[in-house]
């Protein structure tokens, strides 16, 4: 099918790329989503939304952001994101552009979580205490030095949820 | 919208899993401790509408500053 999109024209993809998102981005409406990689823009992606051209967040897989990032689900979220017990999750967190590059944040307290089997996707809030909204990307301690995991590939998973390759 | 009054102490209940007591009162400020499952996920609204805030913001980018990131990122590469 055909997506409309404000920043990167009119796009063509599967069907079967499309992501559901019951509940939406909180504060938003749209329900459907494709996630696009453009190698050009790595370790960014985008998620656009499929029914509003102007609406797409820019998301980076949380590993690219923290190693250890680990976000338990509930089984309400399990049910919701129709996850089996030993389903794989991919976590993208959404990503608070700057002009100035060290002040580009990842939101690691509302990550996006999907099931890539179903291609469902659910935005889950987290308590405080471990990871804030405003998690700065470059690390300031290290002179916003890039990290390896930034440098790294796309994770395999991620790039398998992508409406385009391109 | 269910209202209740409750003292120092005294505890709420909600269905067979969720207790909600009054621990402290200071001024204006109650401390409610709760007993649910460990399971459910239990925040303070500020969070929500925060995550909500930072979707809002997080909407509205350009492609100039993800390209001045990515160009960041790929001079890092060289060094």
């Amino acid at each position: 099918m055909n997506v409309t999109t404000t920043r990167f024209g009119e796009l063509t993809v599967e069907e079967s790329k499309i992501m559901v998102m019951p509940e939406g981005m909180l504060g938003f409406e749209e329900t459907r989503f494709i996630l696009l990689t453009p190698q050009s823009l790595a370790p960014f992606c985008w998620f656009q939304a499929v029914d509003n051209p102007e609406l797409a967040f820019v998301v980076v897989d949380t590993q690219s952001c923290i190693t250890d990032y680990s976000v338990k689900l509930t089984a309400e979220e399990y049910e919701k994101l129709g996850l089996s017990d030993s389903a794989e999750v991919v976590f993208l967190a959404v990503v608070t552009m700057a002009a100035d590059p060290f002040e580009i944040t990842v939101n690691l307290q509302g990550p996006i979580a999907i099931n890539p089997e179903r291609m469902l996707a659910k935005q889950i809030v987290l308590e405080g205490g471990k990871y804030t909204t405003r998690h700065l990307f470059f690390d300031p301690a290290m002179k916003g030095a890039v990290t390896a995991q930034q440098k790294a590939p796309r994770d395999r998973a991620v790039e398998s949820l992508s409406a385009s390759n391109s | 919208m269910l209202v209740l009054t409750r003292k120092m102490g005294e505890v709420v209940t909600i269905g067979d899993q969720i207790r909600i007591k009054v621990v402290e009162m200071k001024g204006n400020q109650v401390r409610l401790g709760i007993d649910a499952p460990t399971d459910m996920r239990i925040y303070r609204e500020e969070i929500y509408l925060k995550v909500q805030r930072e979707n809002q913001m997080a909407a509205s980018w350009n492609l100039e500053d993800l390209q001045k990131a990515v160009n960041y990122l790929g001079a890092g590469d060289k060094e």
